[in-house]
């Protein structure tokens, strides 16, 4: 983003490097605004809640600590793993966790599938049935995640859509309100457009040039797709896959409102251990493997991006 | 494979491809549109028996349903003018000047989505008694501000890093003073892309449910907040009502936008550079 111009003369190159200097130091101030409101609405308590789930109580925990049942203390200095070892011994959590992950990854799946495909025709066809597939398939934008799950509640439910068009025919369709079937779908749903966009873009970046001459030399569409289309995207492939993965994981309105009561996904788990058990320490404990997971995630996409800047040539 | 087979099965998939989708993303829309209007609907008729208005004025006339969709119009505007405040100069920064840390910010503001919003509002309620932030419209402002923060950064950035760098030079060369070529070239130019950042802020601020509930409830409610309640104390057809209600902003705004976001603001945005 920000080039260096060359300037030829010694004289304006020296009032160059003065000018840098200075004006690294007005971006730097510029640019902290929203560093200091990160570091202190989410980086101090992430701080304060990493403390906490070890077991220290003292200063701004001690309100929660308070508050909370089953809260572990820390003895002195040395931090206790208690509120770890309650939750890692409840069966609940294993399934809840192998809950999550196989919704994040299914839903990934569909949303990747789904949106390739939308990215493929718009690419190698296009017109206006393109068009108006990548339409349709931005409109979940459109509409607030509360309002979305619970349409996709009634639309799956026992006298939703679904059932009612199998019973016209006489047939028992499955009821898949209540069920991770439905979980995964509100999450591909919500999740959909912001993937069309990135690998639409990502595809249409491709030159024409390269198509056409491989089209010349005999390559069929699926010899395309995976030898040129697939390779040359895949920056915007894996943001689209780790924005989805990170966004499903720690979800908390879709499977609230669309999922069993249990198992249930992490971000509905911590949620009911903070209100309804009243237990703010084990609750932060999931939190925290949930941050571990996305952020894991996230160190895919960071590398991702590392890995474009390097082969353009900006690193 | 001879050719008109192949090509017959292939507008074959790609129609079948085409349903799916249709009926995945439009079909739960619909259908709950149909029930914001539904008196009588039996299972398993795909259509309701009958037609009425009346849930539209049980929603319009409900006091608590009214104040929250006040609230909502209210504060969300102000979470929006603050991002812009706080993050807009910042993204000037970050896509105009090279400094220390500058690559480390950019995926620092974004990493912070990769806590769970639920776990990070359990914590910050410890802050938020400690400040005296708690069941306020400050408190609200700030937990809605977080949420815009990666938008009103990264693709205002991108905006404005698109600018070509020569037209400034020729408008300095011309004889204009720096915030004349800021005002005249750079963010007019960069325009665009900062009204995709704010109306993607503005959503984000409208639907932010959760951690507006746990500070706001139940003094302030906001309309994304009053859902939940709605959809577990009133019948299907008043949550359906408001679905549509919640919807319209949404709507009305990426609709204004939507050839900015379809051209590729958003895409460009979310590229680390």
């Amino acid at each position: 983003m920000a080039t260096v111009t060359a300037t030829p003369a010694a004289a304006t190159a020296d009032r160059g490097a003065h000018h840098a200097s200075r004006s690294a130091a007005a971006g730097f101030l510029l640019a902290l605004p929203p560093v200091v409101v990160i570091a202190l609405f989410v980086g101090v308590p992430v701080v304060l809640a990493l403390a906490f789930s070890v077991g220290f109580t003292g200063g701004l925990n001690s309100v929660v600590a308070a508050v909370g049942q089953n809260v572990h203390h820390a003895d002195g200095a040395v931090p206790t793993f208690a509120a770890y070892g309650d939750v890692f011994t409840d069966p609940a959590f294993w399934q809840d966790l192998a809950l999550t992950l196989g919704v994040t990854l299914a839903s990934t799946a569909i949303v990747v599938v789904l949106a390739g495909g939308i990215g493929l025709y718009l690419r190698l066809h296009g017109g206006w049935f393109a068009r108006l597939l990548s339409g349709v398939a931005i409109v979940p934008l459109f509409i607030p995640v509360v309002i979305a799950s619970w349409a996709i509640l009634t639309f799956y439910s026992a006298d939703g859509f679904l059932r009612s068009l199998f019973a016209q025919v006489g047939l028992e369709a499955p009821v898949w309100s209540y069920t991770a079937i439905a979980i995964v779908i509100g999450s591909a749903w919500t999740s959909l457009p912001f993937a069309v966009l990135m690998i639409a873009s990502g595809l249409q970046s491709v030159p024409d040039a390269l198509i056409e001459a491989a089209r010349d030399a005999g390559a069929g569409t699926a010899r395309i797709v995976r030898t040129i289309l697939l390779p040359m995207s895949t920056v915007p492939i894996v943001i689209a896959v780790t924005f989805t993965a990170i966004g499903v994981i720690g979800s908390y309105t879709v499977p609230y409102f669309t999922g069993p009561n249990a198992p249930t996904m992490l971000g509905v788990s911590l949620a009911r251990y903070f209100t309804a058990y009243n237990q703010p320490q084990q609750s932060l404990v999931l939190a925290f493997v949930v941050f571990l997971a996305a952020a894991g995630i996230g160190a895919l996409y960071v590398w991702a991006n590392f890995r474009s800047a390097r082969r353009e040539g900006r690193v | 494979m001879p050719a008109p087979v192949a090509a017959a099965l292939r507008t074959v998939g790609a129609a079948a491809f085409a349903i799916v989708l249709l009926v995945f993303v439009l079909g739960p829309l619909v259908w709950l549109g149909a029930h914001a209007f539904a008196d009588r609907w039996t299972y398993p008729n795909l259509l309701p028996d009958s037609w009425t208005l009346r849930w539209w004025q049980t929603v319009f006339s409900d006091q608590v349903l009214g104040s929250s969709i006040q609230n909502s119009l209210l504060i969300t505007p102000v979470v929006v003018l603050v991002s812009a405040v706080v993050c807009l100069p910042a993204a000037y920064a970050f896509a105009r000047f090279e400094f220390p840390g500058r690559r480390l910010f950019l995926i620092g503001l974004f990493a912070t989505n990769a806590f769970p919003r639920m776990g990070l509002f359990a914590t910050l309620a410890s802050l938020y008694y400690a400040l005296g932030l708690m069941n306020t419209i400050a408190g609200i402002v700030v937990v809605q501000l977080l949420g815009t923060i990666v938008f009103m950064t990264w693709i205002p950035a991108a905006a404005f890093s698109a600018v070509p760098r020569s037209l400034e030079e020729a408008a300095r060369d011309a004889g204009a003073s720096r915030a004349r070529v800021f005002f005249t070239v750079t963010l007019r130019l960069a325009l665009p892309g900062i009204l995709v950042g704010a109306v993607m802020a503005f959503l984000a601020a409208f639907d932010e449910a959760q951690g507006t509930y746990l500070v706001g409830a139940p003094d302030i409610l906001t309309m994304p907040t009053e859902m939940y309640s709605l959809v577990l104390n009133f019948p299907k057809q008043v949550a359906a009502v408001f679905s549509i209600l919640l919807a319209i902003p949404s709507v009305v705004l990426l609709l204004a936008v939507r050839k900015h976001v379809m051209g590729g603001q958003l895409a460009e945005g979310f590229q680390l550079k």
